[in-house]
């Protein structure tokens, strides 16, 4: 019973989606947007309060159900940010979805994905790590490939679909190259028997690579990330916000907790195996790739769909810079900035379904003088964006600040520079929006006022934008719900 | 007893002509069965692995890839049928809107 107590924040999740599928099925003919809306939001509602209440009251580190499971801060925190960006994409969903078809499904499978990220988070073997990854994404395919009538959404489907199809067969006979060499799927016992039998190193650096290939492919890191930018652009706007904010942040939890649990380095190093090499290379990769990608779009979504393979690179210089002196430091550092991440990025990612909603076109030029027509979610969006771009309109100035800083301390000076200047370019191709929104004369045809305030909408990306400027003036909750969560998985 | 490392050969030559399919192959259809062989040399791997530890994780394993395989087809195949639909064909590098 007390397991089961345990898993609240993913038991509310799920119990939410089978919820809108009972109602959907006795219902069929009167089934109401609105209380779809309401169980999504009530299910996400007591995740977010039963993984706090759960963080507060609960012993550091409980694993359950024969080790197969743990319940840990850093779980917990990663829920907190998994329902937390459900929250705020069932709300926004309201009015988006409102004159489209299957609204009972698209919720059902939203909730199922975002059940499936918190079982991510705390996942504690390499069977779960599996089944949870494909809870997390077989939904997530159905949901980018929502608009089945639409040429952009079956091809971002399909282009998500067989590249997450390819990276899990690569990760699951990555993990059977582990299990031949240790015997072992969990995460500890396989860190435990690398100890003790010191053979077949070469079958055990192979699965661990394709492991991080696996990995790669949930976080939009290269050389697994040409599926991101065409799925974000292809799916509808809230399910962009949701696959990019909570499935990076579920993928990130797993690579953490695999990478620090299974294979810590002082022990993989011990046989010659390091992989903290490869993941400093995808780091610089990854972050270089993004941003420089970022700066040559026209199209806005597709502009934030690489600026979040940017962010990925940033948060790996966590995973990076383990290998120096402040594991803890650099690894909360991460967690921290995919905490406010979670809030700006889905925050931009709806002011663009909100553009979506009042038939605004794709690229910067349409965005035009956005910014006196509806000023109220303008000023959000430049909050989100500078604060992406890391300037101080919010937290993500200071978790960029803090990550910088940790690598440097952590001995990776070169990291945080390369950093640093992707941040610096970043902020062309922020900067170019909210030029876009404030600057420039707007299109006098666009009429968004005929069309209604869309509420939920503007709701979420309020509460987004509050949160945010929040975190700066209160960055100290954050970072120390961060640094808790990183201490007890380093420990 | 077979030697293990035979099992390892084996598996690792179907997993390579999955991957080998996934890169060459047009056909959507052709694509889903190259990665259904990618799982399976997954699966022989674990079987092997597991007669030769002597535990069963790796067969119990299996068995779980054995059934999300079959539901990554049903998505895969639902995908598919809405890109016959639009694109009038199954051929994934006719599907090329999107582009930067």
């Amino acid at each position: 019973m007390s397991d089961l107590v345990l898993l609240l924040p993913q038991l509310c999740i799920l119990s939410a989606a089978l919820l809108v599928l009972i109602y959907n099925t006795i219902f069929r003919k009167s089934t109401k947007l609105t209380i779809l809306t309401l169980i999504a939001v009530v299910g996400s509602f007591c995740s977010i309060a039963s993984a706090i209440f759960l963080f507060i009251s609960q012993s550091p580190t409980v694993t359950i159900f024969g080790d197969q499971l743990v319940v840990d801060g850093s779980s917990l925190f990663f829920s907190v940010i998994i329902s937390s960006v459900t929250l705020l994409v069932s709300i926004a969903s309201y009015n988006y979805i409102k004159p489209l078809q299957n609204q009972a499904e698209y919720y059902s499978l939203l909730l199922l994905a975002a059940a499936g990220m918190g079982l991510m988070a705390s996942a504690n073997s390499l069977v779960i790590a599996f089944v949870a990854m494909e809870l997390a994404s077989l939904p997530s395919y159905a949901l980018v490939t929502y608009l089945k009538n639409n040429e952009g959404s079956t091809e971002s489907g399909l282009k998500y679909f067989l590249i997450g199809a390819l990276s899990s067969a690569i990760f699951v006979y990555g993990s059977s190259l582990i299990y031949g060499a240790t015997g072992s799927l969990g995460f500890t016992a396989i860190s435990e028997s690398i100890l003790n039998t010191p053979s077949l190193s070469g079958l055990l650096g192979i699965g661990i690579l394709m492991v991080i290939g696996g990995l790669a492919f949930k976080t939009t890191s290269v050389p697994f990330h040409f599926w991101a930018p065409d799925a974000y652009e292809g799916a509808i706007s809230p399910v962009s916000a949701f696959i990019s904010s909570a499935s990076k942040a579920a993928g990130f939890i797993l690579a953490f907790r695999i990478l620090i649990e299974a294979f810590p380095l002082d022990v993989v190093s011990s046989i010659g195996l390091d992989w903290a090499l490869a993941i400093q290379i995808l780091a610089v990769l990854t972050m270089t790739l993004g941003n420089f990608a970022a700066a040559l779009q026209e199209n806005v979504k597709r502009m934030l769909a690489y600026s979040s393979i940017g962010h990925a690179g940033y948060v790996l210089i966590g995973l990076a810079a383990l290998s120096g002196s402040q594991d803890t430091l650099v690894i909360g550092a991460s967690m921290m900035h995919l905490m406010i991440y979670g809030f700006m990025n889905t925050g931009a990612f709806l002011f663009i379904a909100l553009a979506e909603h009042w038939n605004v076109g794709p690229t910067f030029k349409d965005y035009r003088g956005l910014g006196s027509k509806a000023p109220l979610v303008s000023i959000a969006m430049t909050v989100f964006l500078f604060s992406l771009a890391g300037l101080p309109t919010g937290g993500g100035f200071l978790t960029k600040y803090v990550l910088f800083m940790a690598a440097v301390g952590a001995g990776f000076w070169w990291l945080a520079a390369i950093g640093a200047i992707n941040s610096a370019l970043s902020l062309y191709f922020y900067t170019r929006l909210v030029k876009s929104l404030w600057v420039d004369p707007p299109i006098s045809d666009l009429n968004i006022s005929s069309k209604g305030i869309p509420v939920g909408i503007y709701v979420a990306i309020l509460i987004a934008a509050v949160v945010t400027i929040l975190s700066l003036p209160f960055f100290s909750p954050f970072a120390d719900f961060a640094m808790a969560a990183a201490n007890i998985l380093i420990s | 007893m077979v030697p293990i490392s035979y099992y390892i050969l084996l598996s690792a030559a179907i997993f390579s002509i999955g991957l080998f399919g996934v890169l060459t192959r047009r056909n959507a259809l052709m694509f889903l069965i190259s990665i259904e062989l990618m799982l399976n040399a997954a699966n022989l791997n674990f079987v092997a692995f597991s007669t030769l530890h002597g535990n069963l994780t790796g067969q119990v394993f299996s068995l779980f890839i054995l059934a999300l395989a079959a539901a990554e087809v049903a998505v895969g195949i639902g995908i598919i049928l809405v890109l016959q639909r639009n694109f009038s064909g199954i051929d994934v590098t006719k599907a090329v809107t999107l582009r930067w």
